[in-house]
């Protein structure tokens, strides 16, 4: 990690009043592809969004050496691109111009688009093979073409950083596994990506390192070998959770055994006799 | 989308012309077109007039050009003001009404009204529906500001708070006022261009000029902007500073087209919707297409309502309210088969 990008200190942040995330520190250099992992509610996305510097944060974040609240808006978004949890574009914008609108921290406020940003544009969209569709209008492609439209709009963005949140939410086994080649791919160019996923068989295949988050703090930080214990998973998701590396495939098999409590519950759900 | 709009461009402009005509050749006098041709023809300078008698050239300069002329300026800047509302909420159903502005413009216009002042000065009432249109405004925005952010439900929540209240003033004020002047606001209430002025054309002309100019130039932040506020953010947008300087910008157009013409409805709503269902969402276009068909819409409705009942005038906020009803209804319905 010779150039840190991203350097977190005791980062601390919350919904109003409510703290979802305590002292959480990291350090990111070029070209890592880390998973944020952990149980629902262990603050993925607040993490996310304070890094961001959508939702106020205390502790010392820098980005590139430079604090969080040193930016202003339009340098920020030239370092960093946000892939939002829900992107929901209200009106029938076409692909092309999505992907465009990426272009937008790169402009003055009274410029156009020009010729250099078509082509990256143009670029973006092959890359993420949207570019047949580039005249339909986003809002009638299926799930996984618009996850794509989206990510192809971040990568015109042209940042060193980029930040996904599930970005593989709601697309089919082919996608989500074409979604982490991407990503690897750009990690490998020297991109750095954080990236929340909840399929941690996946995490653990593609990311080059992961962060467990639980109960708001950060539970651990390394390797998906080192990460994905049973000791750790289960703490973080609070039952029971067991981890097999398959010995010839190295993949991971992650599975949790039901509490009894719910077994004891299901006669009296079933109306059977007891 | 580009060639459409081009076409769709070139065949508002054709439309306009042949309205403009229309516009000044029809109501209680009927002018021959080529009179009007060749009174138009005369204005800049083209030709001398034959034919124009001094009644129907003083009918087309001093009551039917200034009334077409405030019809598509009110159009031009509800339809503007409709579309950039439209994309700042990122939702297709707002409307100059939902922020305050008609509630705020009618305190203002019984204000001036009750007080005398209407009655003082002819500029009076539209300068004081103007100020209460954009004290409206503000109030709902200042409602809505938290901890620097607008967020957009309550923004549309507080423009209906403010609405309800002025709605409630404007009542009181009412109770309290004699019969004659009751009957001026009913008037000014229910938007109307009979008796336009020029007066009425400069007083409009220059806000409405720089409000919606200034909307057109912001079309690209507009853009990203109605992809809702994180996006936004996300590609680094001062959000909460461009949806102020929106929001004013389309309170100013509103406002002031609701001064020189009353209170008209529907065009801000449905000339925004049906441009982009034919050209796109892409606010380089449907701005200055707007602009175009918002004044088309307006002179449209205006002439069937002079038209429509020989010897009187259905006024044009009645007209656009029952051109842009079912419109709206076959809109929602459409909607709602698609879902």
């Amino acid at each position: 990690m010779a150039d840190i990008l991203l350097d977190v200190q005791g980062l601390q942040a919350g919904y109003g009043g409510r703290q979802v995330l305590r002292e959480v520190s990291f350090r990111a250099g070029s070209g890592e592809l880390i998973g944020l992992i952990g149980p629902n509610g262990a603050g993925k996305s607040t993490l996310l969004k304070s890094l961001r510097g959508l939702l106020p944060a205390e502790g010392h974040i820098k980005i590139k050496g430079k604090s969080l609240g040193d930016y202003i808006p339009q340098d920020m978004a030239r370092v960093v691109a946000y892939l939002p949890q829900h992107s929901h574009v209200p009106f029938a914008f076409s692909v092309r111009e999505v992907v465009l609108m990426g272009r937008a921290p790169h402009l003055r406020w009274w410029q156009r688009e020009g010729k250099q940003d078509v082509r990256i544009a143009d670029a973006a969209m092959e890359y993420m093979a949207v570019t047949d569709l580039a005249d339909k209008p986003v809002n009638a492609l299926s799930g996984g073409q618009r996850q794509r439209v989206l990510l192809a709009k971040i990568l015109a963005q042209q940042t060193p950083l980029l930040f996904l949140d599930e970005p593989a939410s709601g697309l089919d086994i082919f996608y989500q596994e074409e979604l982490f080649r991407f990503c690897r791919e750009l990690c490998q160019a020297g991109r750095t990506i954080l990236l929340v996923v909840h399929d941690l068989a996946l995490a653990a295949r593609f990311c080059s390192r992961l962060l467990l988050l639980g109960g708001g703090r950060l539970l651990a930080d390394g390797k998906p070998q080192e990460v994905l214990q049973t000791q750790l998973l289960s703490q973080a998701y609070g039952v029971p959770v067991f981890v097999d590396f398959h010995p010839v495939t190295g993949h991971a098999d992650i599975y949790t055994r039901q509490p009894a409590s719910e077994q004891r519950l299901l006669p009296l759900l079933l109306g059977g006799a007891g | 989308m580009r060639k459409h709009f081009i076409g769709v461009l070139a065949g508002m402009l054709v439309l306009l012309c042949l309205l403009i005509v229309l516009s000044l050749s029809w109501g209680q006098m009927a002018i021959p077109f080529s009179h009007v041709i060749d009174a138009l023809g005369s204005v800049v300078g083209i030709a001398p007039a034959h034919g124009l008698t001094p009644n129907e050239e003083a009918v087309i300069w001093h009551i039917r050009l200034p009334r077409t002329l405030v019809g598509l300026l009110t159009g031009a800047a509800l339809a503007a003001a409709g579309a950039a509302l439209q994309g700042l909420f990122a939702n297709p159903l707002a409307d100059p009404a939902i922020i305050g502005v008609s509630s705020g413009a009618s305190v203002g216009a019984i204000v001036a009204i009750a007080t005398g002042l209407s009655a003082a000065t002819m500029f009076a009432l539209p300068v004081c529906a103007l100020l209460g249109a954009l004290l409206a405004v503000s109030l709902t925005i200042a409602l809505a500001f938290r901890r620097g952010r607008i967020p957009v439900l309550t923004l549309l929540l507080a423009g209906v708070v403010v609405g309800m209240f002025l709605a409630a003033v404007s009542a009181m004020l009412l109770t309290a006022v004699s019969e004659n002047k009751l009957q001026e606001y009913l008037f000014w209430t229910i938007g109307g261009l009979d008796y336009r002025r020029w007066e009425h054309v400069w007083l409009g002309l220059f806000p409405i000029v720089i409000s919606v100019g200034s909307i057109c130039l912001l079309a690209r932040q507009l853009n990203i902007l109605s992809l809702g506020e994180t996006e936004a953010r996300a590609v680094g947008l001062p959000v909460i500073r461009f949806r102020l300087i929106l929001l004013f910008l389309a309170a100013l157009a509103t406002a002031t087209g609701v001064c020189i013409s009353g209170n008209i409805g529907f065009v801000g709503l449905v000339v925004p919707h049906m441009l982009r269902m034919l050209i796109g969402p892409d606010h380089r276009r449907l701005l200055p297409a707007s602009v175009l068909a918002g004044g088309i819409f307006l002179l449209f409705c205006d002439i069937v309502g002079r038209v429509l009942l020989s010897g009187t005038e259905i006024r044009v906020g009645i007209m656009t309210a029952f051109i842009g009803t079912p419109y709206f209804l076959y809109l929602l319905r459409k909607q709602q088969r698609m879902e």
